[in-house]
């Protein structure tokens, strides 16, 4: 595991590096004015058109092609339990919601320019890259990185706790199913705080329904920190015309000297 | 250049048209977006930079007082698919912004609009929405 484990880190980084080439040689015009460039939407809680119509489209050997530009997630950044299913709840373990009431949006991940983890998304696109052997998720930001998919892998016995833990891959019919393990405790899940732990194991389902659109359930499983599993519910749509662009988020981070407020919504 | 101490308290229409979006960090902890001021000024510094764009401009008070103020906006990726250039803005520029201010009352504010002296208008200052809930 441990040598697919760089093999899969020096690739997926040559692939960042080359996509990020590509990116600033062929990015488009950045458009003409005032909103999104023609062809592109803005996504969001359904303003905006949707993306473009058509078939899904399909890799040379059948396979869902996931390709493109995507905004977009399978939960809500601002508040998680807004995405649930129907009839799926909250409920924290009580050290869970009393650490989430003591949380500052200063100290958000997020805002401190680390990971998002899993599932929260982040304003900015991403773009799967699909090789016979791992897919690629690349982060336009919140974070400048990329999650490794190991398909029909296996999860290490011991993993390392990190930001987008160990995820492995395989195709349920048309919907790209990824089992993810081995998660640090420090990302939150939302604006809000909600917290995680260590025992966090997640199940997220892509579906591209359509040319323009993806589908995206997510379950969690955190029996450290919720007494039972829930499933959110979202969607990513297609930015046509748009290539990632370079991201540094640790750059220019001056304004959270002015963010000292309980942890609260966007 | 005079300093316009209007504080606009926005209408529930403006409000939403304008409310700014989710960017890296809760925008509602940082600003106040029930209270809208105007500061005409010159632009003294544009930083085309991450997370955040930022521009800074010197508002001087009918008193002759300066004040040095420090303006965000979205980043400069979400700007740029919205017509942005980092030539949009320039040292020495005379603007009038409309603005949230800090809820910290530091000459900070998240800027609205942007209304250069040669009439250009800049608006789209905020980060896109939150990613997609059903």
């Amino acid at each position: 595991m441990r040598k697919s484990f760089l093999i899969g880190t020096v690739l997926a980084a040559t692939i960042a590096a080359a996509s990020l080439v590509v990116a600033q040689d062929a990015a488009p015009a950045p458009g003409g004015g005032k909103g999104p460039a023609k062809g592109q939407t803005r996504g969001g809680k359904g303003r905006g058109p949707a993306g473009p119509t058509g078939p899904a489209p399909r890799m040379s050997d059948g396979t869902p092609d996931l390709s493109g530009a995507w905004m977009g997630s399978g939960s809500n950044s601002g508040d998680i339990s807004k995405g649930l299913k129907p009839g799926e709840q909250i409920i924290m373990q009580p050290w869970a919601e009393a650490l989430m009431k003591t949380r500052k949006s200063q100290d958000d991940p997020e805002a401190n320019c680390l990971p998002t983890g899993v599932p929260r998304g982040a304003p900015y696109p991403w773009r799967i890259v699909q090789t016979p052997t791992h897919y690629f998720i690349l982060f336009e930001g919140n974070i400048h990185s990329f999650r490794q998919i190991f398909m029909n892998g296996k999860h290490p016995d011991d993993p390392d706790p990190t930001w987008y833990g160990h995820s492995t891959g395989t195709w349920n019919k048309d919907t790209l199913v990824v089992d993810s393990v081995g998660f640090n405790d420090k990302f939150w899940f939302d604006y809000l705080g909600h917290p995680h732990t260590e025992k966090l194991h997640t199940i997220e389902r892509y579906t591209r329904t359509d040319l323009g659109n993806m589908t995206i359930d997510v379950t969690i499983d955190d029996p450290g920190a919720y007494t039972k599993p829930f499933t959110t519910t979202g969607r990513a749509r297609l930015q046509p015309n748009t290539e990632l662009l370079e991201y540094i988020c640790q750059e220019n981070n001056i304004d959270l000297v002015h963010v000292n407020a309980p942890a609260q919504l966007p | 250049m005079k300093f316009m101490p209007s504080i606009v308290m926005a209408g529930a229409g403006l409000l939403l048209m304008s409310l700014p979006m989710a960017a890296h960090h809760s925008f509602a902890a940082e600003y106040d977006s029930t209270k809208k001021i105007e500061l005409k000024g010159v632009v003294t510094k544009f930083e085309w930079t991450n997370p955040h764009a930022h521009f800074y401009i010197d508002v001087t008070d009918p008193a002759g007082k300066v004040e040095h103020w420090n303006l965000e906006l979205a980043s400069p990726n979400m700007m740029q698919r919205n017509g942005w250039t980092r030539h949009s803005l320039k040292e020495g520029d005379i603007v009038v912004v409309v603005a949230a201010r800090a809820k910290d009352g530091t000459w900070t504010g998240s800027a609205d609009t942007i209304q250069k002296s040669d009439g250009t208008k800049l608006t789209f200052m905020a980060a896109p929405p939150p990613p997609d809930v059903k």
